[in-house]
């Protein structure tokens, strides 16, 4: 009987300790779960990212060694010289211009896709989205092929055979061809969000509004668009930044007839080789992003919407 | 088209959706027009019907050294992708901790980044570290690229998946692993292969990444379309580009069947 009960006592303690070991456990997976991921972003993500911000600040000698003095020249560089500022000025155009455009051709396609039977919403999805799985080099020359400069390219030649145009005109090599293009890779990140935020309106409120007697555009302009504002605010921010970093588009469609950041960055580093002042011009590009990124998340926080019920 | 649009305003809308349809389609469709035209230039109206430029491509020994090393490349992306983000993702939805939201932020920061920028970061890295090995440098730079995607499929199927099944399971007895393997593997097994289709694509596809990092023995196909498009004028890019749109099609109809392609891509 004493045995017994000295055997219990001891199990109990037993359990109890083991308790804490499996409670340390608990709390040591998610860490052991996380740390090779977060380990790699580090090594392999963020160290870099710093390493080149810190560039910007160093001096190039002529053999090509980055090290001290500190130095804020190329920034004054970047800033001061006009040629730079026009590129400056072109990457913030081109973005705005296609934010815009994507904004304007999405809504239309969103609420098609939210408020459409089914098989309709499932083929738009899969048009909308399929291109994305599709190489931006590749959408990009197709592009190049229908904006061709020339008799033979498909929207100039369309022109000559209706009659519209005599002789071919200049698409190519322009700062609209350049938004069209980016307009095509970029559309699905405006769209996605923007009929997630659509799909989560309730209906009865669009209709409460036109039975009332709002007219459509009352309607769209009072519920459907405050509604829809984080969707919209998250596209702007996905197409606005990713415009601004692209390179693909602007080097195949716009050439040196609108030339962009990221263009910038890539003759600096592979053809001037001047480490500092790429690194430069890519800390402005980062910036950019970052800023563009803060805005839209704090018109998220603003507008968070109420939970759809 | 349901009663909530309805009247002339519902039928410009529906316009304005199908013009943009065909906008989003062009350039694909244009491209595969002009792969099977017999002129020697990429001109529009194509002329005749050939299928000796996909003969050219397929020959031609520079697409053959490419296709195996974008391959081999978004192969080893992917496992590194998932070796990575598939524990990172399982963290994040199934534990509560301090600075979840960090972690979650963090994973996910990459895509915030612009990829060129990344590109050339880990560029001047490698370099300092006098790291020349092109295969090894790229397989890095393709897993960091490809993690995100990973991350966000398989968390939201993660999210899907049905807690109680697992709940149930560790109150029989069964261990942690033993749940996971048996449970949740099963029920996340879409989102999985999702996820690892997704990140294939997106190694495969990528530009920004290897334009700093690839060298003429390791040259990935969306470098060597970029390189062509400056330099070759007849309809082999056009073929090549349409060889490119018939593979992406086909894995956009697998993300579908498998997990439905808007959970995939999970914007």
């Amino acid at each position: 009987m004493a045995a017994a009960q000295i055997d219990t006592a001891s199990a109990s303690a037993y359990r109890s300790r083991a308790e804490r070991r499996r409670e340390v456990l608990e709390r040591l997976i998610p860490v052991a779960l996380l740390l090779p991921s977060l380990l790699f972003l580090a090594v392999f993500f963020a160290l870099p990212a710093l390493g080149l911000v810190s560039y910007s600040f160093l001096t190039q000698t002529p053999e090509g060694i980055v090290g001290l003095p500190v130095t804020l020249q190329h920034y004054q560089h970047f800033f001061g010289t006009p040629l730079y500022s026009r590129v400056l000025l072109t990457t913030l155009r081109i973005s705005l211009a296609t934010t815009a455009a994507a904004a304007l051709l999405a809504y239309p396609v969103a609420l098609v896709m939210s408020r459409s039977p089914a098989a309709i919403r499932r083929v738009i999805t899969m048009i909308v989205i399929a291109p994305l799985i599709v190489s931006v080099v590749v959408r990009t020359y197709g592009w190049q092929l229908i904006l061709g400069n020339g008799p033979t390219g498909i929207l100039n030649w369309l022109l000559i055979a209706t009659g519209i145009a005599k002789t071919p005109v200049r698409l190519l090599y322009t700062e609209g061809a350049v938004v069209v293009g980016s307009l095509h890779v970029f559309f699905p990140m405006m769209v996605l969000p923007l009929a997630s935020a659509l799909g989560k309106i309730d209906p009865r409120l669009e209709d409460a509004a036109r039975t009332l007697g709002a007219g459509a555009w009352r309607v769209f302009r009072r519920i459907t668009l405050p509604l829809s504002l984080p969707g919209l605010a998250v596209g702007c921010g996905l197409v606005f930044s990713l415009t601004a970093g692209s390179f693909v588009t602007p080097a195949i469609l716009g050439g040196t007839g609108a030339q962009m950041l990221g263009m910038l960055v890539d003759q600096q580093i592979l053809v001037v080789y001047d480490w500092p002042f790429g690194a430069t011009v890519a800390t402005v590009l980062v910036a950019i992003v970052l800023l563009v990124n803060i805005v839209s998340n704090w018109v998220l926080r603003r507008r968070e919407p109420e939970p759809a019920r | 088209m349901n009663s909530r649009l309805s009247g002339p305003v519902a039928w410009l809308l529906a316009l304005i959706a199908a013009a943009t349809m065909i906008f989003i389609l062009a350039p694909l469709v244009v491209t595969m027009v002009m792969s099977i035209g017999t002129s020697a230039f990429a001109a529009f109206p194509p002329r005749g019907f050939t299928l000796a430029w996909y003969a050219k491509v397929l020959a031609d020994p520079e697409f053959q050294t490419s296709l195996v090393f974008s391959t081999t490349l978004a192969l080893g992306a992917t496992a590194g992708a998932l070796f990575l983000g598939v524990p990172a993702a399982f963290a994040l939805v199934r534990h509560e901790f301090p600075g979840r939201g960090a972690a979650a932020a963090a994973l996910l920061s990459p895509l915030i980044f612009p990829v060129l920028i990344t590109g050339v970061a880990l560029l001047q890295m490698f370099a300092l570290l006098n790291s020349n090995n092109t295969p090894f440098n790229m397989l890095i730079a393709h897993v960091l690229v490809t993690m995100p995607y990973v991350v966000r499929t398989v968390t939201a199927s993660l999210i899907l998946a049905d807690v109680t099944l697992e709940d149930a399971a560790r109150t029989l007895g069964a261990g942690r692993w033993r749940v996971f393997r048996r449970i949740t593997v099963p029920q996340i097994a879409p989102g999985l292969a999702a996820g690892a289709l997704f990140a294939f694509m997106v190694s495969f596809d990528n530009f920004p990444i290897s334009l700093w990092l690839a060298d003429a023995q390791h040259n990935p196909i969306p470098i060597l379309i970029f390189q062509r498009v400056a330099s070759v004028f007849d309809p082999s890019i056009a073929a090549l580009s349409t060889l490119m749109i018939v593979f992406a099609m086909a894995i956009v109809v697998a993300l579908e069947r498998v997990m439905g392609l808007r959970q995939a891509v999970a914007i």
